[in-house]
């Protein structure tokens, strides 16, 4: 399948002079002494908290940044391919609230509903990267340590974490360590990929700038995962907000770089947009899908690995505006070429996590991934010989009991995960709409699907990590 | 109503800067009162902006240049207010809780409570605890609002709460308090009060102010 273009090369070439005069005039504003301490050490001009970027270090640095790489399950059967485009699905982060399951009311998150929902996701045949919902039944201070390690005990899939405050980051990579045996293990084969927010715009925070140094100098794969919205945090245009946000990543990567050569890094699109006669933060379409194919042309560019977020929406429920926002912002940069589609699972601007959107969306991913995968056009597959002779076989004859047939059958067609494909009688003697199919399926999943566990010395250790960034903040 | 006054009115609808600080001198030349030109003049304006905006006809950026014509004008009529006439509807204290880096939300917050006439102090984002009580201790406003996107920082408003207990605060003022994850159930845990956006921010404040 030929990439789809929404942006000419040309174009590109542009957004990328922009984004380096942005970082060689603007710079970027720090926070943490030790982030600038750093760049300085690099050789990027410091000057109080500005950082600028001369242009011969950019190139340098993203020169130096790999193409491809891969991150894996803790059960190595699970591989994310990064720079290969495959449109991998992640599970949404950060969702304070969940439809519960029984009752489909918004209710908070807690530490239970965050095991059942990785449980669900290590079920389900298209969800490939988990990431965690946000527990408030938990001490704040531990909370992200303590949702890695429900993800390691609960999904053998890859992970992806986000580091919330540097404080965090050691015990975090100490959990994750324990889930495979050792630091040198993970480091080998990472199980996760850890993101980092600049603050847009053009800046970077204390806990993030500290957060991307220790990744780094941890050696684990890096995201950068700015989230300007338009008009608010970025200017007013979708071009300007990518291009602003482009130069965020970019600054992260080339200082990844600089630290590193060739740390796996990951750049993470996100611009949003604003109900402008509100002022709500919106996920929806059609934007969002722009804006994200426009930002993972920009790596495909760069030749750097990206996600954006794919399965986002504005709709609260499942509904019909639901499915057509999520599918035209995960169709859309599929389709432009991009390694992770990112927020399956997720409601109301990234607020709400549901499991009937989770598996909606792990069918969506399977339809893209049909697409992906194209149609080869050959002998074999125009098949001229097979039709020339079904033709001159005489009336009445058809393809069913073709060889040809028979060879295609199982690999032409693409297979629904709950999608209704029956006549209408059989349809209509139970007359389900997808939620309901999909909310069935979800209690099947949480019934039945046990998680392969750590082994005793592995969940030792992971709950030995989780106490010390426990008492760490007592 | 005088004309001069529409006009003032028109312009902060307009947003148009030069013209609210030109006719709110105009009115001064022409001997209209500093509390005449604040109320019938640039506060009606804004209140006209402050309707649309509620029903969806005027867009944030709009509603931020007529909070910028507003606050033209005001500096024209301010410095010759007598001393102890009232020129706004209450003080608020802004932040954004300890280590939360959201301030967007807080923002809009801020430009419509400014807008519909309070004076708003920001203390800013990732405002350490001690520091929101020490922001109190100085600026004594009527409310404190508190602002938090993080399930990890809303528990910093707890902590507000006892601090300015501690402090013998807690009784001048009042808290309000807003973000994506808080809802009023856990506003009443520390006895504040909840709303879900910046119109209802408004509103809000305007109730504890006449409570
Ligand atoms: C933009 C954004 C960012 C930007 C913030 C930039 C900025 N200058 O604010 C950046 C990229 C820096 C960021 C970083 C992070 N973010 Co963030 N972010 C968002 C996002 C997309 C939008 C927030 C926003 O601005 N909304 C628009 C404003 C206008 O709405 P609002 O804030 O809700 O405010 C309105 C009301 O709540 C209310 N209100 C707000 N305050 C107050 C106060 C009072 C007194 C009252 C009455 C009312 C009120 O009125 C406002 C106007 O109507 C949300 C998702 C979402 N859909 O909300 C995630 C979100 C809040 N972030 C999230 C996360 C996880 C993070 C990070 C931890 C990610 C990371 N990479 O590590 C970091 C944390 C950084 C930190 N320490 O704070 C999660 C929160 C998870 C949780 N439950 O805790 C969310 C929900 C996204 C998600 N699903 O993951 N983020």
């Amino acid at each position: 399948m030929k990439f789809y273009e929404y942006l000419s090369k040309n174009e590109l070439g542009q957004m990328h002079e922009a984004t380096l005069q942005l970082l060689e005039n603007t710079g970027i504003y720090a926070t943490s002494e030790r982030f600038l301490g750093k760049c300085a050490e690099l050789g990027l001009k410091v000057d109080g908290h500005r950082v600028y970027f001369p242009r011969a270090l950019v190139e340098k640095g993203l020169s130096t940044a790999p193409s491809h790489f891969s991150t894996w399950g803790r059960d190595k059967k699970y591989e994310i391919k990064w720079g290969e485009k495959k449109a991998y699905n992640h599970t949404c982060v950060g969702t304070p609230f969940i439809l519960d399951v029984e009752t489909g009311r918004k209710r908070d998150v807690l530490m239970k509903d965050l095991e059942d929902f990785v449980r669900v996701a290590d079920a389900l045949p298209n969800t490939d990267i988990v990431s965690c919902i946000f527990p408030q039944d938990v001490p704040t201070h531990a909370v992200v340590t303590m949702q890695t390690a429900a993800m390691v005990k609960n999904t053998t899939k890859p992970l992806r974490i986000c580091i919330e405050s540097a404080h965090e980051t050691n015990f975090i990579i100490d959990v994750l360590a324990a889930a495979v045996g050792g630091m040198d293990e993970l480091r080998a084969n990472p199980i996760a990929y850890l993101e980092i927010s600049s603050v847009s715009p053009l800046s970077y925070a204390e806990g993030p700038g500290n957060g991307l140094i220790d990744v780094v100098e941890a050696g684990l794969p890096l995201g950068v995962i700015p989230c300007p919205m338009m008009g608010a945090t970025g200017p007013m245009t979708l071009i300007g907000c990518v291009t602003m946000h482009n130069a965020e990543i970019v600054a992260g990567i080339v200082i990844a770089q600089l630290l590193r050569q060739g740390a796996p890094v990951i750049m993470s699109p996100r611009v949003t947009f604003m109900e402008m006669s509100s002022g709500l933060g919106l996920w929806a379409a059609p934007e969002m899908g722009l804006a994200a194919i426009a930002s993972a042309q920009m790596a495909l560019y760069y030749d750097i690995p990206c996600t954006v977020t794919g399965f986002s929406c504005a709709s609260k429920i499942n509904d019909e505006q639901a499915a057509f926002e999520t599918f035209y912002n995960s169709f859309l940069p599929a389709v432009g070429g991009v390694d992770v589609l990112g927020a399956s699972g997720s409601l109301d601007n990234a607020l709400i996590s549901s499991y009937e959107k989770l598996i909606m969306d792990d069918e969506i991913t399977s339809m893209i991934q049909r697409t992906l995968r194209g149609d080869a056009v050959n002998a074999d597959t125009l098949a001229v010989e097979v039709v020339d002779a079904v033709c001159k076989a005489g009336a009445g004859s058809n393809f069913l009991s073709q060889k040809h047939t028979l060879r295609h059958v199982r690999t032409e067609l693409w297979q629904p995960l709950v999608s209704d494909r029956q006549s209408y009688g059989a349809w209509e003697a139970e007359a389900k709409s997808y939620p309901d199919r999909a909310r069935e399926l979800a209690k099947k999943l949480l019934a039945e699907h046990r998680t392969d566990p750590l082994s005793p010395d592995a969940l030792a250790k992971v709950e030995a990590a989780v106490q010390a960034a426990i008492d760490a903040g007592e | 109503m005088s004309r001069i006054l529409r006009e003032i009115a028109d312009a902060v609808e307009a947003g148009e800067v030069d013209d609210a600080r030109e006719l709110a001198q105009e009115a001064l030349d022409d001997g209209e009162s500093p509390q005449d030109i604040i109320n019938g003049g640039l506060l009606a304006g804004m209140e006209v902006v402050g309707k649309y905006f509620k029903n969806g006809e005027m867009f944030v950026p709009e509603v931020l240049q007529s909070a910028q014509a507003l606050d033209a004008g005001m500096q024209v009529v301010k410095p010759l207010l007598a001393q102890g006439d009232v020129t706004n509807k209450g003080k608020v204290v802004f932040c954004t809780v300890n280590g939360d880096l959201h301030d967007i939300g807080k923002k809009l917050c801020i430009m419509l409570l400014e807008g519909s006439g309070y004076e708003v102090v920001d203390i800013g984002i990732n405002v350490p605890t001690a520091d929101v009580v020490a922001g109190v201790k100085e600026h004594q406003p009527d409310i404190l609002a508190m602002s938090a996107m993080l399930t990890t920082t809303m528990g910093a408003m707890d902590d507000v709460a006892k601090a300015l207990k501690d402090a013998g605060l807690d009784e001048s003022v009042k808290v309000m308090i807003g973000g994506a994850p808080l809802n009023q159930d856990y506003a009443d845990r520390f006895a504040a009060y909840y709303s879900d956006d910046a119109v209802s921010c408004v509103n809000l404040a305007d109730s504890l102010m006449s409570a």
